[in-house]
């Protein structure tokens, strides 16, 4: 590891830790490893978003030229939004790719996921199914992914959620892997029938 | 063709050789055309010099990369002579405002008369006037490494974000490692100012290898935004084309052989210009598994049934057991295809199909598709037979001229008609896409009717060259001067201006 690259990533790792977002707990940061190669990352859904109330955790990885290349970012915890991928976790953000500019930091990147649950950029999509749902039908789209937040970030549940509980916990009945199920409803409207045929094939 | 084929070549009629056996790069000039086609001009149009209309020619050079150096680097002193920048603005910032306004001397003049400011803030050589003033790093740390730094070692651009030499340098490896040479921005986030070739010159001076890749990245993005200047298509080459008239007209490269089309670099396509090409190729790679069925190389003769192939390029065949003389295409008795009756080439619409339901609309659709799809596909199979052809009658000459049967020369109207037919059977190809984009009306029966006399005279033509031996020498001369004839009125009605 570039000796540049440790400075600046001990020194960013202190400016997340002393943040005044990090004493809020909308975001943070831990090490994974000692030279600083590879980082965990957690922001807090925002409010006012189907994400609110989760946790989401990211994978960082930092390349050898960092910061003149960007750090490798992507969603461990699973997500149901137009601009992440919901099976790999990928993340399609300008500022990861070609817009990303050496002066930036954890903190700005962070950050800046943070704003992208805010707000999505439908056109730009990283997951085509998603971003499709989120132009044509957007409560459904609003309901399916702050589902999505329930089972896998930790948001709080709430009593109006059940019928998604009951159709996803219908189909793991009938054997089926619960988050294939969850999958299969989500990219088909919540409509049994063309879940179960999703599925089967 | 060899150098010496191009000289006997240019003895004859082709222009395109002439302009190959040039000394120079130009590519052939009117006179040429002039003056072999002097006799009989009647039904051309003429200039008010006097001399023929070629809907062809066209002006380009071909430069290899250290006179494309100078062309670039004169139109850049040509630029920073006129309107006199002030004394900070050098060689380099030219450079930057030509690349972003695809080096149109005009509009960078034109707008640094308007707003010299303006223009600087939209090349993003100043910042915008918003943010000049904007806060500073820490005074003496490099923002990116962290590290103290004298003042005098930390390098900015306009926007005053100031890095270390050392960032800015590891900053330029990356970014000419990934290919960028004149995007690099500045590293401060948010901040869209560029970097200039100086400034990169100052930063890399110490590593050679790296300079030297900036440097070519630089060239190639100064050659792929400049309006006038092509890089040659062809495998490996690194001929550059320059045409004073960016348009879509042909040009070939001396080097490599490619031959192509300077607008779109894809083969040359006249009259269908460069979009219509473009998507007519997208819709048969689309569409190919449609097409395959037609792509079986036989058809039996419609009189006596006997399987045929087609094993030349001539589309009026004649079945070698009952010697029935038929056309390729329609299958139809080739008597009937006389110049006044030949239809083969034209489509014909169901007038009714507005009327009819959406499937047999689709079907008609398809079908509308696959007729201009054969005849296209048909022509540049013809042409790939038509090679052989060539390649025959080169064995021929060969084998009379050793016989004493006449010298070399006496036998070059052969290989003169042979790739004058090529000529005019790759543009027949191309007037298929052309057709199939044209909407209906007087010009398309216009197109349609020039198209079909076209077509007859090359099949006409493509007999006489097949059977060159019975077939007297002022006869096929005059069928070439008649073929290319309605080749050029084709063209000079139909091909874009």
């Amino acid at each position: 590891m570039a000796n540049i690259a440790v400075a600046r990533i001990k020194r960013e790792f202190r400016e997340v830790v002393k943040s005044e977002e990090a004493a809020k707990c909308n975001i943070r940061v831990e090490l994974i490893d000692d030279n600083f190669t590879e980082l965990r990352g957690e922001i807090a859904g925002p409010p006012e978003t189907p994400y609110e109330g989760g946790k989401f955790l990211l994978e960082i990885k930092i390349p050898e030229t960092y910061p003149f290349n960007p750090p490798k970012v992507k969603f461990m915890t699973k997500i149901w939004h137009p601009n992440i991928s919901s099976v790999t976790g990928a993340i399609c953000l300008d500022i990861l790719k070609d817009q990303w500019a050496a002066a930036m930091t954890l903190r700005t990147v962070l950050l800046s996921l943070q704003a992208l649950l805010s707000a999505a950029e439908p056109d730009d999509p990283q997951d085509a199914v998603v971003a499709k749902q989120y132009k044509e039908n957007r409560h459904l789209w609003e309901k399916t992914a702050r589902h999505w937040a329930q089972e896998y970030a930790e948001a709080p549940k709430s009593k109006k959620d059940d019928e998604f509980y009951d159709k996803v916990s219908q189909l793991a009945e009938m054997g089926f892997d619960r988050h294939k199920a969850l999958t299969a409803l989500s990219a088909h409207e919540w409509n049994m029938e063309r879940a179960t045929q999703d599925l089967i094939s | 063709m060899s150098e010496a084929d191009a000289d006997m070549a240019s003895q004859g009629s082709d222009p395109d050789d002439e302009g190959l056996s040039d000394s120079s790069y130009q590519d052939y000039s009117d006179e040429d055309i002039n003056d072999y086609y002097n006799y009989g001009p009647d039904d051309m149009e003429q200039d008010d010099r006097g001399q023929i209309f070629d809907p062809e020619a066209f002006e380009y050079f071909l430069f290899n990369k250290e006179e494309a150096c100078q062309f670039l680097d004169e139109r850049v002193a040509e630029l920073t002579q006129t309107i006199q920048f002030s004394p900070q603005v050098s060689h380099t910032i030219g450079k930057v405002l030509l690349q972003a306004h695809q080096w149109v001397l005009t509009e960078v003049m034109e707008r640094f008369r308007e707003d010299s400011v303006q223009l600087m803030v939209d090349c993003r050589i100043l910042p915008p006037p918003s943010r000049a003033k904007q806060v500073e790093p820490p005074p003496k740390q490099c923002p990116v490494c962290l590290q103290a730094q004298e003042e005098k070692d930390l390098l900015s651009l306009a926007c005053n974000h100031k890095f270390c030499t050392d960032c800015w340098q590891r900053y330029f490896q990356v970014q000419v490692e990934d290919g960028v040479a004149t995007g690099v921005e500045c590293m401060w986030s948010d901040c869209r100012l560029i970097t200039t070739e100086d400034f990169a010159l100052s930063i890399l001076k110490n590593s050679p290898v790296t300079l030297r890749r900036y440097q070519q990245f630089a060239f190639n993005d100064y050659i792929k935004g400049h309006y006038q200047l092509r890089w040659c298509p062809g495998p490996d080459c690194d001929v550059i084309y320059m045409a004073p008239q960016p348009l879509g007209r042909k040009v070939q490269c001396k080097k490599c052989k490619t031959c192509c089309c300077f607008r779109c670099l894809k083969d040359y396509h006249v009259p269908a210009d460069c979009p219509t090409i473009e998507s007519w190729l997208r819709k048969c790679a689309d569409d190919s598994e449609t097409a395959n069925y037609i792509s079986a190389h036989t058809k039996d003769c419609p009189k006596c049934n006997i399987c045929i192939e087609k094993n030349g390029g001539c589309n009026h065949m004649q079945c070698f057991q009952c010697r029935y003389d038929f056309c390729w295409m329609c299958l139809g008795d080739w008597k009937t295809h006389g110049s006044e009756y030949y239809e083969c080439s034209r489509y014909k619409e169901n007038p009714n199909i507005a009327n009819e339901s959406a499937q047999a609309q689709a079907r008609e659709a398809l079908k509308k598709y696959l007729f201009y799809f054969e005849r296209w596909e048909n022509h540049q199979k013809s042409l790939k037979l038509e090679e052989q052809t060539f390649q025959r009658i080169q064995h021929r000459i060969k084998e009379k001229v050793m016989n004493n049967m006449g010298t070399w020369i006496d036998w070059q109207y052969l290989l003169d008609a042979a790739n004058l037919l090529h000529k005019c059977r790759y543009t027949l190809e191309y007037t298929y896409p052309y057709a199939y984009y044209q909407e209906g009306g007087p010009r398309k029966k216009l197109f349609e009717y020039q198209q079909a006399q076209l077509e007859a005279e090359i099949e006409n033509l493509s007999w006489k060259i097949e059977r060159a031996e019975q077939t007297d020498r002022g006869d096929l001369e005059n069928q070439m001067d008649i073929t290319e004839k309605r080749r050029l009125t084709l063209l000079r009605d139909f091909s874009e201006s």
